[in-house]
């Protein structure tokens, strides 16, 4: 029988909200929906699979690619191949995800945002959201990673409570171990915390710029917040750093300038009250999000606007 | 330690306006400029230090038509010893693809390694899933957003992976083995004009890709489209005083600006 299986992500004890895209890509996909997740106090979505197969092993031994290499070779023995295996689109989705695609000697399309079901076809994004290839497996089981807040929207409810089954978790690999969690420093500024955020990307060119940035912020009595190239550069400390990786922030206003709008990036600002974005490119995904929008040149933009505010 | 390390060269399309061409079957990259990803500069300049302080060497490799032969000159200047190109004109999107090609090289050309290091993903297509392909094919241990070395021993390293939300996991991984770097693992050193003419000099080794297995595609790109639009931007015109203008307006009547 023909099932699609869900890789849930946990980490810390949570089953990551991100799954729900997962469950979701899985109901427009049909057939049954198993859910993989590991033995323990998670918030399951039990009613939203046909059934779930519970893991006994440790998060960090379930995380773990290599291990789930062997995860997955127990479930086919037990349930046959799969149509389709769902990972998120994640840190640790990622790397299983493409793992176990060389293992298997599988298809992979990782951050799929979208699916055509009529011509069997999935969206993924290519240079940072500016076109979107349309992609088809050539062979099942095909591998994909879905991207956060793309379907969890068609996570639909059973009629029926799931069937849940455990199984033996896979001896856990010598060849790759978990030792600790490591939490960032703690930081001068909770860029959580501002109402008002002016956000900088690589728009800005160089170095130098940014200090007219860190007067116009000044200017506006706004907290500088920047993107992940930004970040990178050491241009602004890893604190100020809005996405995925970084800080997930809802200002009352996000001024976003020089930012393209990658997709990790919209994910750490989308829910803003206003968000206002300055680009000189009009095709920059970061206008699809934004209220208000500027085409131009930012740092125009910024000494005109540090003029006016200064009179 | 012996590294190899994959760099490539990649379409610079931050800045640029894409345009699909036909029914979708190209995207014109004609016009934009081309540049060494991102995360293949951070990967050659961690290779470099591990060098630096473990001994060993550094190889350069690239997949790609002969202008790749650029970055891999770049990657000397870097502080690479050898440079190879495994020369294709073809488009490698399939990530299964590229892992194999990549492994049949290694296979074929007996290319002694350590630890070979990939960009966790490149700027173009954004799979970010060569590395775990690749270590997938050839059965060795695998992590992926590496954002941190911390110690390089004789039969494993202890490194750091990036999570969410700044959290970081330290994991051991036993050697040999594939890791995939993260940007902003380190400060990549600058390359002068003068480093990379200086680098010209240092041979690279050229392979046709044709020598090697890289399997039929487990993918198929069937066309490519614009981004759905969604609500989309009110956009404020006019001369730049003006638009400003509008823009402090926008900031009082949300109360962030008096």
């Amino acid at each position: 029988m023909s099932y699609t299986l869900i890789v849930a992500e946990v980490r810390r004890g949570v089953f990551e909200e991100r799954n729900l895209d997962s469950l979701g890509l899985g109901t427009l996909l049909g057939g049954e929906a198993v859910l993989l997740v590991p033995d323990g106090a998670y918030e399951a979505a039990d009613k939203l699979v046909d059934a779930v197969v519970k893991i006994k092993a440790p998060e960090e031994v379930y995380l773990n690619p290599m291990n789930m290499g062997k995860i997955l070779e127990a479930v086919f023995a037990a349930r046959g191949k799969p149509d389709h295996i769902l990972f998120t689109q994640s840190s640790s989705g990622m790397e299983a995800a493409a793992y176990a695609a060389g293992l298997f000697g599988m298809p992979v399309i990782t951050d799929v945002s979208g699916y055509d079901s009529q011509a069997g076809v999935f969206l993924k994004s290519y240079y940072s959201d500016k076109v979107f290839g349309q992609f088809k497996a050539a062979g099942a089981p095909a591998i994909l990673t879905v991207r956060s807040g793309s379907f969890r929207e068609f996570a639909a409810e059973k009629a029926a409570a799931a069937a849940a089954e455990a199984m033996e978790g896979a001896p856990s690999v010598e060849a790759r171990t978990f030792v600790e969690y490591v939490e960032e420093e703690k930081a001068d500024i909770d860029i959580t915390k501002a109402e008002f955020l002016l956000s900088v990307g690589r728009g800005i060119g160089n170095q130098d710029e940014v200090a007219g940035y860190e007067e116009l912020a000044g200017a506006l009595k706004a907290v500088l917040s920047g993107s992940r190239p930004v970040i990178d550069k050491l241009w602004l400390p890893k604190a100020r750093q809005v996405g995925t990786s970084g800080k997930t922030v809802k200002p009352k206003v996000y001024l976003a300038m020089g930012i393209s709008g990658a997709f990790q990036h919209i994910a750490g600002m989308k829910d803003s009250d206003c968000i206002i974005a300055v680009n000189k490119d009009p095709g920059a995904p970061i206008f699809q999000y934004a209220h208000y929008g500027i085409i131009g040149d930012i740092h125009k933009v910024r000494d005109k606007l540090k003029e006016l505010a200064k009179g | 330690m012996n590294i190899l390390v994959f760099t490539k060269r990649v379409a610079a399309t931050q800045e640029e306006e894409l345009r699909i061409t036909g029914e979708g079957q190209a995207v014109d990259l004609s016009k934009v400029p081309f540049k060494v990803n991102d995360w293949d500069n951070y990967s050659v300049e961690e290779a470099v230090r591990i060098v630096d302080k473990s001994g060993g060497s550094v190889t350069a490799i690239s997949i790609g038509d002969a202008e790749s032969d650029e970055v891999l000159r770049r990657a000397i200047a870097m502080g690479a010893k050898d440079g190879f190109l495994v020369e294709t004109g073809d488009i490698l999107n399939d990530p299964f693809t590229r892992g194999e090609l990549i492994r049949s090289f290694i296979d074929k050309e007996k290319v002694p390694f350590d630890i070979i290091l990939t960009g966790v993903q490149s700027e173009d297509d954004q799979f970010g899933a060569v590395g775990g392909v690749l270590a997938g094919l050839m059965g060795l241990p695998y992590a992926s957003m590496v954002i941190g070395i911390d110690a390089v021993e004789k039969d494993h390293v202890i490194i750091r992976r990036e999570l969410e939300g700044g959290l970081q996991e330290k994991v051991k991984v036993a050697t040999p083995c594939v890791l995939s770097i993260q940007s902003g693992i380190n400060e990549p050193r600058y390359v002068s004009i003068m480093g990379i003419r200086k680098a010209s000099k240092v041979e690279r080794k050229v392979f046709k890709a044709d020598g090697y297995e890289k399997g039929s595609p487990k993918i198929e790109l069937v066309k490519w489209v614009y981004p759905e639009k969604k609500g989309g931007a009110t956009m404020l015109d006019g001369e730049l005083a003006d638009v400003c203008g509008q823009l402090l307006g926008i900031l009082k009547e949300k109360g962030v600006y008096q």
